[in-house]
């Protein structure tokens, strides 16, 4: 009675030989072409372009491709790493010279019981606890991400484990499949000696870590052990991986560093309150994902001009998704990587490709499809660092409200356009409601940056314009201005801070509004400057030479390569078979099922007539009445698909017998069990299988 | 994607759900049984399946060809340090053997086949680490690896990993392909392949080209394993290709679900049991018969009705037979209302009626 699921008994389905081994050698690369094709394979015609010439300047381009995609990620990468090393550099210090306090400490504690600690066992028995006292506990660093996707933390600690490295410290990078339920603490201390040894062993104890530290000759060195997700380990393994490590302490200077990406509470939570005890924490922060976005996108692509950047469709599809549903950093970087591994620039003959840019087509000279090149690539240049460093200008603006720059980049792709209302319409409210803030969804983030600026003290435009003035150097246009405006609030910041001192003497009401409308005046240059820049560089990035080729733009592609959506994708297939065969028979009836349809698919349209449970009886004859043709035996179901069995115009013979109906109907039935839209008949329900997927 | 698109989209989604559901329990349920379709025979229906012929081949031919010009695109992506994944409906195998025997014969690969129960991952990787050692020995570069290859069976996958991922010589890659049919088939389902094939394809030797088929795949995967390990660059492929191989373990819909599939199974195993055996099962059978709504039989019940015939002479005789009972699915225990495991047959009467008549004869 139980379905015969042992193999020996399935149908002779013939088969090619590899077919049914669970695995095997397809070729080797020494032998270049595999020399027998014992295979299947699909039955194609040759490759149009077979003639060696050809395929040689294919590979040809394909490794020059590949070439340029290594320089360019290659730099981008080292950029983003160089950036992320910057952020964390602090916290590293920090925790590098808790390391070392630390170790020190136990140090003071070992050659207090050096007598006891060169045997070779366990030496706190609950005599030397007391005695040995605080060195009993293990020294841990709780290290908080402040980011529940670990994914973007993973490269932060092996960075960590790097940092401390060259330092001198001995380190184990462990993670939380190390410490899982199902290998129990023996895992952990496998992969910890792993790690350390650099040998895999067999039967892992402690004695022999002990052993191994105290043979080296220059024992000075602290062991840190970094674990970089608390939360996702067995809490159960964690507390006997902490016991064990505390009995050993003094012996073997055990450091623990522990992520966690939650609150220090969860330490509570997992461990039980013992094995808390044994451990003396200090707590750290890393820095929040947020400002490592704004730091990747201002080095990525505002500051580095030589790599590639994303157009405004591309940005604002990462930004959802980086709001709605990823939330990782790594899937940004692996977009970027996306971006340089797949540029129209690097298909095609740049050159060829290029003459027909549009954005192009202006600097060419008059007699005929000369390119003035060199103007156009330092045009190309010049514009995208006026534009890199006035989005940076107006990003430290916005950094007084907390902007994010992935906001602004944004909005400074959509809204540079030659529309410059919004500088008209900073003008209308400025008149008409000088004081309110503006809000950022209605006028824009520009408008809304004019007002910060209007309202900010004179102490802080001081130091805002300190930092335009770091930004923008080397961009002859806008430094000298802003140079002129620094010197002017600095003369202004003398001045008034003489007319407080003066103030605070003969206190009137006069001077108090003198110094307003200076101020004021002030403030208003400061916005005047920045309007006129933006109304002079801000152009949309339309009219940048050879935007085409440096602003990757093509959305749908980045959405399907990146992410997939297999559950959306494979319905649609099914739903829609027709329009992927582009077989003359069924597309000259769209929108209804005629038999010469995909069985499959003529199943699955089906299927999306019944509730989440399909009676396979009525299925099957809905099925058998398309197949086949026949009208009369379905009429009276007509309930469950109205229309399909109206048509009579097939001219499908009859005579398909039982049998193969039958048997086509099970394999379409398998085949969306294959797919996992379909739950087959349980015991409980014999006669309904259940539709798992609703809606494409 | 706007927002407001994925909000509509969202919503859609439990509409179409709850639609569904409301579909199912306002009409009338049917209770039209899998039993009164005409079946035909297991048999013949096996060999009309085997000799089943898809349609659109030509069409089929023809899409499967126009993924051809996308080899030099796949390649690069693969060397750019990205996993193939394929997906889309129909079978894939054809089309990413065949990419891996034109494309990529630079490259050593070994293809493996997800949709198989019986896979080993760690002769997988031992079979990959030598298709390395040979070609980095070729290459004459292994000066600093003094292990020996026979020792690869010995050696344990952490062992096996580290050396996959080591690093690159200057002069030249070196990788072997890994080609997974089906990564989300049965045999791979659980977490600890899905961790060993992620950390496989992290590997710096390594390149990975596999494909799904079930639309819930991508939910055996954290953020961790398919944006850094697998770095996966999705592909749509869909072939429409039948699914042969992939689909050879999966049971007939039509073929198990009669009962009088069910009842010749079932008098198949009984006959092979000795008389005293057989028997045992008929007072149960005749119980169930008389009791149609009981839950069952209980187990005292039935002891003492067996030692009366002179069935059974011990309760461990008794237990014997019922074991072998159970390992068939002839019996199944539940408790009644009184807490009594109580012996059923989980047959309809009327085919229990069939089977009684069949070992009678």
């Amino acid at each position: 009675m139980a379905p015969a699921a042992d193999p020996t008994s399935s149908p002779p389905i013939p088969t090619a030989n590899g077919d049914l081994q669970p695995f095997f050698v397809l070729h080797k690369a020494a032998s270049r072409k595999p020399a027998a094709k014992t295979r299947r394979r699909i039955d194609l015609s040759p490759p149009k372009n077979s003639d060696g010439s050809a395929s040689a300047e294919g590979c040809n381009d394909n490794n020059t491709r590949f070439e340029t995609f290594r320089f360019l990620w290659s730099n981008t990468e080292s950029i983003i790493k160089d950036v992320l090393k910057n952020l964390n550099a602090n916290v590293f210090d920090e925790i590098d010279k808790w390391v070392y306090a630390s170790f020190d400490l136990i140090r003071a504690c070992r050659t207090l019981e050096l007598t006891s600690a060169t045997c070779n066992y366990p030496i706190l028995n609950n005599a030397l606890i007391g005695a040995v006292g605080a060195s009993s506990q293990i020294f841990t660093a709780l290290l908080s991400t402040k980011n529940i996707e670990f994914v973007d933390d993973i490269s932060t600690f092996a960075e960590l484990g790097a940092h401390l490295r060259s330092t001198g410290c001995f380190v184990a990078n462990l993670t939380s499949l190390d410490f899982c339920a199902k290998n129990g603490v023996g895992g952990s201390l496998k992969s910890l000696l792993r790690q350390f040894l650099m040998v895999g062993i067999d039967a892992p104890e402690m004695s022999i870590l002990a052993s191994w530290y105290t043979e080296r000759e220059t024992n000075d060195k602290p062991l840190v052990v970094i674990i970089d997700d608390v939360e996702r380990c067995s809490g159960s393994v964690l507390n006997d991986f902490i016991v064990m490590l505390r009995e050993w302490v003094v012996k073997i200077p055990i450091i623990l560093i522990l992520g966690v990406a939650t609150t220090a509470d969860v330490l509570r939570n997992i461990l039980c309150s013992s094995a808390c005890l044994y451990l003396s924490v200090c707590e750290f922060n890393l820095g929040t994902p947020a400002e490592r976005m704004d730091a990747i996108i201002e080095a990525v692509l505002l500051k580095s001009c030589q790599s590639f950047n994303i157009g405004k469709h591309a940005s604002n599809f990462l930004r959802n998704y980086f709001l709605k549903h990823d939330g990782t950093l790594t899937l940004f970087v692996k977009a970027l990587k996306g971006f340089d591994g797949d540029n129209s620039l690097l298909k095609e003959p740049v050159i060829k490709r290029a003459l027909e840019l549009p954005s192009l087509q202006r600097y060419c000279q008059t007699r005929g499809n000369c390119i003035d090149w060199t103007y156009a690539l330092s045009e190309l240049k010049r514009l995208h660092q006026l534009w890199s460093s006035i989005v940076m200008c107006l990003y430290e603006v916005g950094r007084y409200r907390k902007i994010a720059l992935l906001d602004l980049y944004c909005e400074m792709l959509n809204s540079g356009a030659p529309d410059l209302n919004l500088v008209a319409k900073d003008h209308m409210t400025s008149v008409n409601n000088h004081h309110s803030h503006g809000c950022t969804q209605d006028k824009g983030y520009v408008v809304w940056a004019f007002q910060i600026l209007r309202d900010l003290p004179t102490m802080e435009l001081h130091k805002l314009l300190d930092r335009w003035e770091m930004l923008t150097r080397g961009i002859a246009e806008i430094h000298e201005k802003v140079k002129e405006l620094q010197s002017l609030t600095t003369l202004e910041e003398n001045h008034s801070r003489r007319d407080l001192r003066e103030e605070s003497k003969k206190p009137t009401s006069r001077t108090y509004r003198n110094d307003r409308t200076n101020k004021i005046t002030i403030n208003e240059k400061v916005v005047s400057f920045l309007q006129s820049v933006f109304r002079e560089y801000i152009h949309p990035i339309e009219n940048i030479p050879l935007h085409e080729i440096i602003f990757f733009d093509n959305v749908d592609y980045l959405q399907t390569a990146l992410i997939g959506d297999p559950r959306r994708r494979i319905q649609a297939d099914l739903l829609e078979s027709r329009k992927l065969l582009k077989c003359s028979c069924c597309s000259k009836s769209p929108g209804v099922l005629i038999p010469s349809m995909h069985d499959t698919s003529i199943m699955y349209t089906l299927a999306q007539e019944h509730g989440d449970l399909i009676n396979v009886h009525e299925w099957f004859h809905s099925f058998k009445a398309i197949v086949s043709g026949v009208h009369s035996q379905a009429k009276k179901r007509s309930r469950m698909s109205p229309s399909p069995k109206k048509r009579k115009d097939s001219n499908i013979p009859q005579s398909r017998s039982d049998a193969s109906i039958q048997a086509e109907f099970c394999r379409a039935v398998t085949e969306l069990q294959i797919t996992g839209l379909l739950r087959m008949p349980s015991k409980r329900r014999p006669d309904y299988v259940q539709r798992v997927a609703f809606g494409v | 994607m706007e927002p407001s698109d994925v909000e509509e989209e969202e919503f859609g989604f439990s509409r179409n759900y709850f639609l569904a559901k409301e579909l199912c329990s306002s009409g009338k349920k049917s209770a039209r049984k899998v039993s009164d379709i005409n079946l035909v025979d297991e048999q013949e229906l096996r060999e009309a399946y085997a000799k089943l012929e898809f349609k659109h081949e030509k069409e089929i031919n023809d899409l499967v060809n126009s993924y051809k010009k996308l080899y030099t695109e796949w390649v690069y992506m693969l060397r750019c340090g990205f996993g193939l994944l394929m997906y889309g409906f129909g079978s894939k195998k054809a089309l990413i053997e065949d990419f891996a025997s034109t494309a990529l014969t630079d490259y050593s690969v070994v293809v493996i086949n997800g949709y198989l129960q019986s896979i080993n991952l760690k002769q997988v990787t031992v079979t990959i680490a030598e298709l390395l050692w040979d070609q980095l020995k070729t290459q004459r570069k292994l000066e600093n690896h003094p292990k020996n290859q026979q020792s690869f069976h010995t050696q344990s996958m952490d062992d096996l990993i580290s050396f996959l991922d080591g690093p690159h010589l200057e002069d030249g890659e070196c990788y072997v392909c890994a080609v997974l049919n089906n990564i989300d088939g049965p045999g791979l389902r659980d977490s600890e392949s899905q961790q060993y094939l992620a950390r496989l394809a992290a590997c710096s030797h390594i390149l990975m080209v596999a494909s799904i088929d079930n639309v819930n795949a991508p939910l055996l995967w954290n953020k961790k394993m398919v944006h850094t390990e697998f770095n996966w660059y999705w592909h749509h492929v869909p072939t429409y290709a039948p699914y042969k191989v992939e689909g050879i373990f999966f049971p007939l819909i039509l073929a198990h679900s009669g009962s009088a599939q069910s009842v010749k199974t079932a008098s198949i195993v009984l006959q092979s049991l000795t008389p005293n055996a057989q028997n045992v099962f008929k007072v149960v059978a005749d119980h169930q018969l008389a009791h149609p709504d009981a839950e069952g039989m209980p187990f005292n019940n039935l002891y003492t009705l067996c030692r009366e015939r002179f069935l059974v002479s011990s309760q461990i005789t008794l237990n014997a037979h019922l074991t072998e009972f159970k390992d068939h699915e002839l019996v199944k225990t539940r408790r009644n209302s009184d807490g009594e495991d109580c012996l059923f047959i989980p047959l309809t009467s009327e085919a229990l009626q069939k089977l009684v008549l069949e070992i009678t004869q």
